[in-house]
């Protein structure tokens, strides 16, 4: 089953993607960012009707996110996980609410922690920090010890 | 209240006010399990007049335990807030007081007491039950003493 899904993807997608392997049950796509909704528009056409979960992991040496969308198939029982690498300065991505609705509130958490921009989310406004000025607290060069150390025992 | 009712009366309405302590919680992590034995059988909480209320419109006694975010420590200002007087706060667990093991988070608040009036503090991480029990045994001594909180 997962041999059919990886041929496919590979035939289907020849220029987009740039790897494909199985691991320990679970197939890792890495896409281009120009591919990415026609190859997860296309896996939720092959049965992967649950997005489980839209990860972000910020790489500060490459000055780079990558996104990570883990996708479920209920019928197949097969785990799909869709990476995608994004420029860290201009870090916007396009929105997958229009395939899985459920894609909102991962993206809103991570618009907030990372300050990654989902053009097509309906409402990105801030989920868990109030009157938060600094910049996303998630993202590699944001030093927690510091600030607190200047906003809780004013220290410099 | 002081002009008007001879000592012994205040002294015994103070007796009465700290013989039917009624609690309301705000709790985000572990020690509102240290809690639980009070409330059941085993430490039985209820004979010493104390209850959990559900509104902190009826309770005298707020009791703040596990880590306040940022965001939460504006609802335990709010509740603080909607209690009647005499009302007294009483932190729990090293978490709310210091920040605990996450004291370099960029969400958790360090003290409490810079945000609510705190009288009783029971340290511990979690406090053990004896902690607890210690800490409402305190606030009843005070409470007999003459008492107001803040």
């Amino acid at each position: 089953m997962s041999e059919e899904i990886i041929s496919s993807l590979k035939s289907e997608f020849a220029d987009s993607i740039l790897k494909v392997f199985l691991e320990d049950k679970k197939i890792l796509v890495t896409v281009k960012k120009e591919g990415f909704y026609d190859v997860l528009s296309s896996l939720k056409g092959m049965g992967f009707d649950h997005l489980s979960d839209v990860t972000c992991i910020d790489y500060i040496k490459e000055q780079e996110f990558e996104i990570f969308y883990h996708l479920w198939a209920h019928k197949k029982k097969l785990r799909v996980s869709v990476k995608v690498r994004i420029p860290r300065d201009s870090s916007s991505i396009r929105s997958v609410t229009d395939l899985w609705t459920g894609a909102q509130i991962h993206e809103r958490e991570n618009h907030e922690m990372f300050g990654v921009n989902f053009p097509g989310n309906p409402d990105l406004s801030p989920l868990f920090l109030e009157d938060w000025e600094e910049i996303p607290p998630l993202r590699k060069d944001f030093d927690t010890r510091k600030f607190v150390r200047r906003k809780y025992y004013g220290e410099e | 209240m002081e002009k008007l009712r001879p000592k012994a009366m205040i002294k015994s309405i103070h007796e009465a006010r700290a013989w039917s302590l009624w609690v309301v919680n705000y709790f985000n992590s572990c020690g509102f399990i240290e809690l639980f034995p009070w409330l059941g059988s085993g430490y039985d909480m209820e004979r010493f007049g104390i209850r959990v209320v559900g509104s902190p419109r009826h309770a005298d006694v707020l009791i703040v335990a596990g880590y306040i975010t940022q965001k939460a420590v504006k609802r335990v200002r709010r509740i603080y807030d909607q209690m009647p007087s005499p009302k007294y706060a009483m932190a729990l667990g090293s978490c709310c007081m210091t920040g605990g093991m996450y004291w370099d988070s960029y969400s958790t608040v360090k003290r409490i007491d810079e945000y609510v009036p705190v009288d009783v503090w029971v340290l511990g991480c979690p406090p053990r039950p004896e902690n607890v029990g210690h800490g409402l045994m305190m606030l009843m001594k005070k409470i007999k003493g003459g008492f107001q909180g803040h």
